[in-house]
């Protein structure tokens, strides 16, 4: 670390797109339109599994208004996928979910195109389904896809069946491990599907022009994956696809993969007039991205001063109909069961699992929640019982600088036992002994975690403009985090100019360098290291613009200041930058950046697409909270985070990821779950979809702990997904010690602990 | 066609309108009248995103018929401050960080400024301004930094006349 001081990055400084947003002119996907357009809207199946014996569209062609209805026969029969190719654009003979799309149809108004979508006659012949992980696995179990051996998948995958994805990673010898056990604990939990909810619906507005290319004006987080997958599903070469993403409300990983916006280019293809489709609250809770459910069984065994000596782990992800990233998500919970401790001796399994549901995601830390409610939960269940306090149990087992991760892979930047302290300092964990609480019973809990900062590469072009302002434009989407406020923080510092001074501009795949995109806590660290390289190239063709005019070595030549500099020579930047277009073109720099790959041992790991971590972060959730005896309604008093950061870009927007991460968290703990019955989701709705209001929600206290990453711009690390991984376990061990009430399945609704409280004669 | 006329004030310019009976205020304002400052999602009043001010108060712009609004003064995020001159709320939200993907800030915001108009400049306390917009869901924030602008713009407004706090 250099000890200079800072003058933007670091600082708590506002976001560059703040005004826009808080006067109604920041333009969202959803917000755009084009002259001439027609309204697009999807008809969904309406059984979990079956064979489509009648589809006539002709009613619903005649209404007047109606352009085009397209379904299975319009189109040629591509499949496509993440890890799998499994899913069409739209189910030919067989639906697969209640709600998979089936036909779309594009009308001149929506009221038309919803009459129109009525008005298509349909008839069904049920067959058999399955809906549970544990009765898809059964021999003889119905098979969600018959013909999954024809499919193409990744390499890595291990399939079968019912199984888009299996992984495993081990170590030592698990066997001689339990055998030197003190004790061995068995437990099984489970988790529930959760949405996202982002607020901006997904949205897509297609438009072809004259040389047969598509532009798609939507709200993807990732707009090069988006430009690949609409390639494939519109069977054009990539070239021809434009991905444009004006701004985007809210993503959280369910804006990853193709959403509406294949349907929309359909739809404009063959009516050739531009199309837009905008999903219903009801469209989002069926078919969507959500997180998968689970069922993990954990087998651990820990020598008599609560040392842990062996694990088994076993995770069912439940991915839906469709694998979509099911089969990487069942992966990376892998490192979850491994969690941020030294474990001699391991074998951890995921197995991800079709079932007749909608389809699922990458929501927000991809299997963290999961994994760690598991892990976490079982940590507190074995120091109670072996009384131990659950930090001191902690604090004797997490990994310590340069130990070695489940893939072998080397743990660096290690600060789990800080952060460790510093939130059990902060909740008062010396005088946690729980107790009344005027009808209500009180105690605290924590919960500890490690992630990984993706990797992925990151390009930029830097402009300096001859006013002296600074131009960014990046194929990373500003989803709301902050990380392009970021990125230009960390752009303005090293070119010596200020944070007013740039602007970012809006992604379009035809314009933008390529970006892997918003996903992954990646995007200030990874645009900000492509900042970083670009304002040196900038540095570099400034001094050799310079040098010679002022016959100094351009090595000598500085910015700062919003000029350029070289012992008692200064020009402003934007005189540099003018001089620059009358002799040389312009000011211009591509900066690139990749996280390097770290090394790990092949033999620990089995068909995992992400066995190594890099940059990782590490955090501990603690809480105090009250129960009330009667309802089992849980009200939260304190809620603390101490969050490993490795460098603060902006503290302001570091906060506000945690503080909102903790607010899914909480959703996820206590509250939201999509109910399935069968194949048939109970609460489509905002109503009965329960995401936390501000009423719901404590006052988070942050703790930032900067313990400096190798790879990340002034040691940075990913920020973005860990704070939603904690809440459920912290809670949970929190809710367990107030009243003696174990929940082992999320979410933990009040009447939940209610009826074990009655059980246990409480 | 149903169509009927209609004149409604928005931001305090009049608009003549020709609509169908069922339009929704939230349809006109962003498909007739291409103001998308008002924000739509669920359509069903349970998120608070399409608020705007009819006659001072906030509405669901989602579920509230145009015709409703008939002869009624209506305020849009678009009518309240624009980037040279914000309105406190708008930029204390900016000041305290409390704006993300922003797409929920314009129906926060004016639910805020509902709220503290009909308080004729009491600050609040914390509790009731989670209280009062807890019908706007936000799903970045953990609407930490939202209470503190609320409250922020509130002490500065509170040394207003009541009519500049109205305006």
């Amino acid at each position: 670390m250099s000890t200079y001081e800072r003058r933007v990055a670091g600082k708590r400084l506002k976001r560059i797109d703040g005004i826009g947003k808080v006067t109604g002119k920041h333009v969202y996907a959803s917000d755009f339109a084009l002259p001439g357009m027609l309204f697009g809207k999807i008809l969904r199946s309406t059984e979990a599994h079956a064979r489509i014996v009648r589809l006539d569209v002709s009613k619903a062609l005649a209404l007047p208004g109606v352009r085009t209805i397209l379904s299975a026969q319009d189109i040629p029969q591509i499949l496509f996928g993440t890890a799998v190719k499994d899913r069409p654009v739209f189910a030919a003979d067989v639906v697969r979910f209640r709600g998979e799309a089936i036909a779309a149809v594009a009308a001149t108004s929506l009221e038309i195109a919803e009459a129109a979508v009525r008005a298509i006659e349909i008839a069904y012949e049920p067959l058999p389904a399955v809906f549970d992980m544990e009765e898809a696995l059964k021999p003889g179990a119905p098979l969600v896809h018959g013909a999954w051996g024809d499919y193409q998948a990744l390499p890595v995958l291990d399939r079968e069946g019912n199984i888009s994805g299996r992984s495993s990673m081990a170590g030592g010898d698990i066997e001689a491990g339990f055998a030197e056990c003190y004790r061995v604990y068995e437990h099984r939990f489970t988790t529930q599907h959760v949405h996202p909810g982002y607020t901006e619906p997904r949205t897509a507005i297609a438009s072809w022009d004259g040389n047969g290319d598509v532009s798609v004006w939507c709200n993807t987080q990732l707009p090069f994956d988006m430009k690949n997958m609409l390639a494939e599903v519109l069977d054009l070469p990539a070239s021809k696809v434009r991905v444009v993403v004006p701004g985007i409300g809210g993503g959280f990983g369910g804006k990853l993969r193709v959403g509406v916006e294949h349907f929309a280019a359909w739809l404009a293809r063959r009516s050739k007039r531009p199309v837009k489709i905008v999903t219903t609250s009801e469209e989002e809770l069926t078919d969507a991205y959500p997180r998968q459910p689970t069922v993990i069984t954990l087998r651990t065994g820990v020598s008599k001063d609560g040392i842990l000596i062996a694990r088994e782990g076993r995770v069912l992800l439940d991915c839906g109909a469709y694998a979509n990233s099911g089969p990487a998500t069942a992966a990376l919970a892998l490192q979850m069961l491994a969690g941020p401790y030294r474990t001699p001796h391991f074998s951890y399994e995921s197995v991800a699992v079709y079932t007749n549901k909608g389809s699922t995601g990458s929501f927000r830390a991809p299997a963290g929640p999961m994994g760690n409610f598991a892990v976490e939960s079982q940590i507190d269940l074995i120091a109670d019982d072996l009384g131990i306090d659950p930090l001191e149990f902690r604090l004797r087992n997490v990994y310590r600088e340069g130990d070695k991760g489940p893939a072998g892979d080397t743990v660096s930047s290690v600060s789990i036992e800080e952060s460790l302290r510093r939130a059990a300092d902060a909740i008062g964990w010396k005088d946690r002994k729980p107790g009344p609480d005027g009808g209500k019973s009180r105690g605290k809990g924590l919960a500890c975690s490690w992630w990984l900062t993706t990797g992925g590469s990151s390009g930029v072009y830097v402009k300096i403009n001859p006013d002296g302002t600074v131009t960014v434009v990046s194929g990373a989407v500003e989803i709301g985090t902050g990380a392009m406020t970021g990125a230009a923080q960390i752009l303005a510092e090293e070119l010596g100019v200020d944070l007013g001074d740039i602007n970012a501009t809006d992604v379009d795949t035809h314009l933008s360098p390529y970006d892997y995109g918003a996903q992954g806590s990646r995007t200030a660290f990874s645009v900000g290291n492509a900042c970083i390289a670009a304002a040196q190239d900038l540095r570099r063709q400034i001094g050799e613009l310079v040098g010679p005019l002022w016959n100094v070595a351009p090595e000598s030549v500085r910015l700062e200041g919003k000029g350029v500099v070289s012992g008692n020579n200064r020009l402003s930047l934007a005189e540099v930058a003018a001089l620059s277009q009358r002799t040389g073109g312009g000011l211009i720099s591509h900066g690139t950046f990749i996280q390097p790959m770290p090394t790990f041992d092949p033999t620990r790991v089995r068909n995992h697409p992400l066995p190594a971590w890099t940059s990782h972060s590490f955090h501990t959730h603690a809480v105090d909270l009250s129960v009330d005896d009667v309802t089992g309604e849980v009200s939260i008093n304190r809620y603390v985070v101490a969050q490993d950061v490795g460098f603060a870009i902006n503290p302001t927007y570091i906060e506000g990821q945690i503080e909102g991460g903790v607010a899914q968290g909480i959703g996820q703990a206590l509250s939201e779950e999509i109910v399935y019955e069968g194949g048939r989701v109970l609460n489509a709705n905002l109503t009965d979809y329960k995401m936390p209001t501000m009423m719901d929600m404590p006052r988070v206290e942050c703790i930032l702990i900067e313990k400096p990453s190798v790879n990340g711009p002034y040691g940075a690390k990913g920020v973005g997904e860990p704070p939603c991984i904690q809440p459920p376990a912290a809670i949970a061990n929190a809710i367990a010690a107030a009243t003696g009430v174990r929940i082992q399945t999320l979410p933990i609704t009040a009447e939940k602990i209610a009826l074990a409280r009655l059980k246990d004669g409480d | 066609m149903t169509r009927q006329a209609l004149d409604l004030t928005i931001n305090g310019e009049s608009h003549q309108l020709m609509v169908e009976p069922h339009w929704s205020l939230l349809h006109v304002l962003r498909r007739e009248l291409g103001m998308t400052g008002t924000k739509e999602n669920c359509l069903e009043a349970e998120c608070g995103v399409c608020t705007v001010l009819l006659d001072g108060k906030a509405v669901n712009s989602c579920i509230l018929l145009a015709e409703q609004a008939r002869g009624r003064s209506i305020v849009t995020i678009e009518g309240l401050g624009d980037p040279e001159h914000l309105h406190p709320l708008q930029a204390a939200f900016i000041e305290h960080g409390a704006v993300q993907c922003g797409y929920c800030i314009p129906g926060m915001i004016l639910t805020a400024k509902s709220f503290l108009d009909e308080r004729h400049g009491r600050v609040p306390s914390e509790a009731e301004v989670r209280e009062a917009l807890s019908g706007t869901l936000c799903r970045c924030t953990g609407y930490q930094k939202i209470v503190d602008a609320v409250i922020a713009a509130a002490r500065q407004m509170n040394s207003w006349p009541e009519a500049a706090r109205k305006a």
